[in-house]
């Protein structure tokens, strides 16, 4: 019995196969789309006194990096809808690749803002984008594990650059890391070689590729044979939003499913970083020194590397799947009651307990966060979908952590700051569990409606097209 | 008439000085000079005052474990083990009105130290060597020499664009512009001279060339070619199994111009012409 929503690409994905290779893609390029510009805060000390700027000046490359990766988002999905996944992300690794050797031979800080902001930033964008939408070409049972193991890269390059960049500090100096790194990102481009096309051939189906938006396609409604095909449910799309899909798809705003994940996020988002920024800096305001506080950053990226590959696993059993929304509103909530309980964590232990049940909640959020996304807009708008997504979200995931340390400097404590976040997750929580609740109900009915459609119109359809010339036999599902 | 003033004034002046100073405190040693153990005492003589209590100040901070409340006449204070961090000005601070002090100075040879034992430059760029002086008195005197053959050859500032000294009393810095390879890779000693005497320390300076960084490069460059087309030779000795998925028109024998199956959910049609 196929999920809802889910069941319009015309192919049979492999759930399996090649697609462990391109999970391992999609791992080192989802990985180093995250963990790469929060390891490079590492330079930032050494860099600030060679130019000799401030440090403001400096948190600018992190936030023009972030933000181009944000932005490049729509542009991203474009590509891949045209191109897709696997020259987009070669194109991208490249693209860092330069971004970083250029900024090596960097004379000012504008220089780096341009070459590891702006092109480090939108090459970035260029690797994250395709390697999420490629999951959903080629997993749909599976699909929730999968999406799982591939967020769990972001913890593991992150775990694995911090210890690796301070080294090539140590022994080459910021310009030679900066080197060095841009060929460690260069493969991404091995990453993006795994992401074969997939084979859509392999079993006969109706067409799906869309046509051309100057021709109409009779190909496009291709009869289909032989068993367990999932057909589109909607060549219902229309082909006058089949030329759009090819830019952005603005019909996704009238998409209920999106809509809710849309506005969930974007006040989730608000309160999504900032507890992870001010992690240590809480730690050492209790008076615990600063090696213990970096601990307790350890701690969070190890317990989060491996709840993400378990949250997959879970969203993947039987009794998840089908309601894999109310996982997902759970694990928004729970972020929201960790950080609300986080002002009572007492002395070093206390913290410990904290870090790791937010590790908990944070991995379990961040393992759904596309899944749920996929699920209810289907892989085919995916694409588009996320690159909707990232553009919007950019504001909230900009804003956030500035906003909470605004909160913290205006009142001197960092409870309120907790208590924000808590709210500002916990309220999406909510939101989210109520809404989906209402879309399931909505998604059940409709799927009632068209079986109910379905049948009135094959009986009409043998009366019609019966005759003795041609022999059409119609197989309906149940 | 002037004979009068005189007298008053001396008599005034003699009464002042009674007033001003204060009780007459002995301090023995008066001074303490590179010495590893001290007793510190300060006896205060023909007092009639009342004594609360005494007290010692060390560089102006109380030390709280000399506080005593005791009505005698002198304190003691014991230095067991005079470092940098215990050498300074020393006062005996007697709780009368007005209050007695008096200041034994304890001094020390300077103590040098450096950030770093190893500093890196990189080719072409500027090296910053930088020394800590730390104990009293602070050294008023830094040199800095470079390690040449066994000996040292002192650095003198302002003799070439490639050295700048610049020094406070309690650090120096030297700055080594346009770093070579060949020439400036070595150790470099600092020397902070006080009326006592020198104490060095030294900073072994490593030059990272510039295409240091280089090698490491070009070795991922060529691991990450060598994947890529080990992979895509890999799937084009696969691809002559299967069929060819962007082939569109030519693998759809299968075309049915039916539009009614729009809403139709898991239909599936056959056609045979």
């Amino acid at each position: 019995m196929p999920p809802p929503a889910a069941t319009n690409l015309g192919y049979t994905p492999p759930d399996g196969g090649w697609g462990w290779a391109v999970v391992l893609g999609s791992f080192i390029s989802i990985g180093f789309s995250y963990a790469f510009p929060k390891s490079l805060t590492i330079y930032y000390k050494e860099i600030q006194a060679y130019f000799s700027v401030s440090y403001s000046e400096i948190a600018w490359v992190s936030s023009v990096m972030l933000a181009s990766m944000y932005a490049g988002g729509p542009v991203s999905s474009v590509l891949v809808n045209r191109f897709g996944s696997r020259p987009v992300v070669m194109v991208g690794g490249v693209m860092v690749c330069a971004g970083m050797v250029l900024a090596s031979f960097g004379t000012s800080i504008i220089h780096l803002y341009l070459c590891v902001g702006v092109i480090g930033g939108l090459g970035l964008a260029f690797n994250l984008q395709p390697a999420l939408t490629i999951i959903g070409t080629y997993f749909q049972v599976k699909r929730p594990l999968a999406n799982g193991l591939a967020m769990t890269g972001s913890p593991v390059v992150l775990f694995t650059l911090a210890p690796l960049n301070q080294f090539l500090f140590d022994s080459f100096g910021w310009r030679g890391s900066f080197l060095i790194l841009g060929g460690i990102v260069l493969n991404c481009c091995v990453a993006g070689a795994l992401m074969r096309p997939v084979n859509k051939a392999v079993q006969p189906k109706p067409k799906l590729e869309p046509p051309p938006c100057d021709q109409e396609d009779p190909a496009a409604n291709a009869n289909a044979q032989s068993a367990n095909l999932l057909t589109e449910e909607s060549q219902s799309e229309g082909k006058s939003e089949r030329c759009l899909d090819k830019f952005i798809d603005v019909s996704l705003f009238k998409h209920r499913g999106f809509l809710i994940y849309l506005i969930g996020n974007v006040f989730m988002f608000f309160g999504f970083f900032a507890p992870v920024v001010f992690l240590a800096p809480y730690a050492r305001h209790q008076g615990i020194d600063e090696y213990s506080s970096a601990f307790l950053l350890s701690i969070f990226a190890l317990v989060d590397m491996f709840v993400r590959p378990a949250t997959g696993f879970i969203g993947n059993t039987k009794w998840v799947r089908p309601r894999i929304q109310y996982f997902f509103s759970f694990a928004v909530a729970y972020n929201g009651v960790c950080h609300l309980l986080c002002p009572l964590a007492e002395g070093y232990s206390g913290l410990v307990v904290y870090t790791v049940f937010f590790g908990v909640a944070f991995g379990m959020l961040c393992a759904l966060l596309f899944e749920v996304l996929m699920d209810l807009v289907g892989p085919k708008r995916f694409s588009t979908a996320v690159g909707l997504v990232t553009i919007i979200e950019c504001g909230p995931v900009l804003l956030g952590p500035p906003m909470s340390g605004a909160l913290v400097d205006k009142f001197g404590d960092y409870k309120y700051m907790y208590y924000a976040c808590g709210v500002m997750m916990l309220v999406p929580g909510i939101f989210f569990f109520v809404m989906n609740y209402y879309n399931y109900k909505k998604l059940d009915e409709e799927r009632m409606q068209s079986a109910a459609a379905e049948m009135r119109n094959s009986e009409e359809a043998v009366e019609l097209k019966m005759n003795p010339v041609e022999k059409i036999a119609y197989e309906t599902d149940g | 008439m002037k004979l009068l003033w005189a007298v008053s004034a001396l008599l005034l002046s003699c009464l002042r000085a009674n007033a001003s100073t204060g009780p007459n405190i002995i301090a023995e040693p008066s001074e303490v000079v590179n010495q590893t153990v001290a007793i510190l005492s300060c006896n205060m003589t023909e007092s009639s005052l009342p004594i609360k209590g005494s007290h010692w100040l060390h560089n102006g901070q109380k030390i709280d474990t000399s506080v005593s409340e005791d009505s005698a006449p002198f304190t003691t204070l014991r230095l067991d083990k005079i470092t940098h961090h215990s050498s300074g000005k020393y006062e005996c601070v007697f709780v009368t009105e007005p209050e007695g002090k008096k200041t034994i100075e304890v001094k020390i040879l300077p103590h040098v130290s450096t950030h770093k034992h190893s500093e890196h430059g990189n080719e072409n760029d500027e090296a910053e060597l930088v020394c800590d002086g730390h104990g009293y008195p602070l050294p008023t005197d830094w040199t800095w020499f470079k390690e040449v053959d066994g000996g040292k050859t002192p650095i003198i500032n302002g003799t070439s664009d490639k050295y700048e000294i610049k020094s406070t009393p309690n650090k120096t810095t030297l700055i080594i512009n346009s770093l070579s390879i060949d020439e400036d890779i070595g150790d470099y000693i600092c020397s902070g001279t006080n009326e006592l005497g020198t104490t060095s320390d030294k900073i072994h300076l490593r030059v990272r060339s510039r295409l240091a960084a280089l090698w490491p490069f070009l070795g991922i460059v060529a691991e990450v070619i060598i994947l890529v087309a080990i992979i895509f030779i890999y799937e084009k000795r696969r691809k002559p199994d299967e069929i060819t998925d962007d082939d569109d028109s030519g693998s759809a024998p299968l075309k049915s111009n039916s539009n009614d199956n729009h809403k139709d959910k898991n239909v599936r049609q056959r056609n045979s012409n």
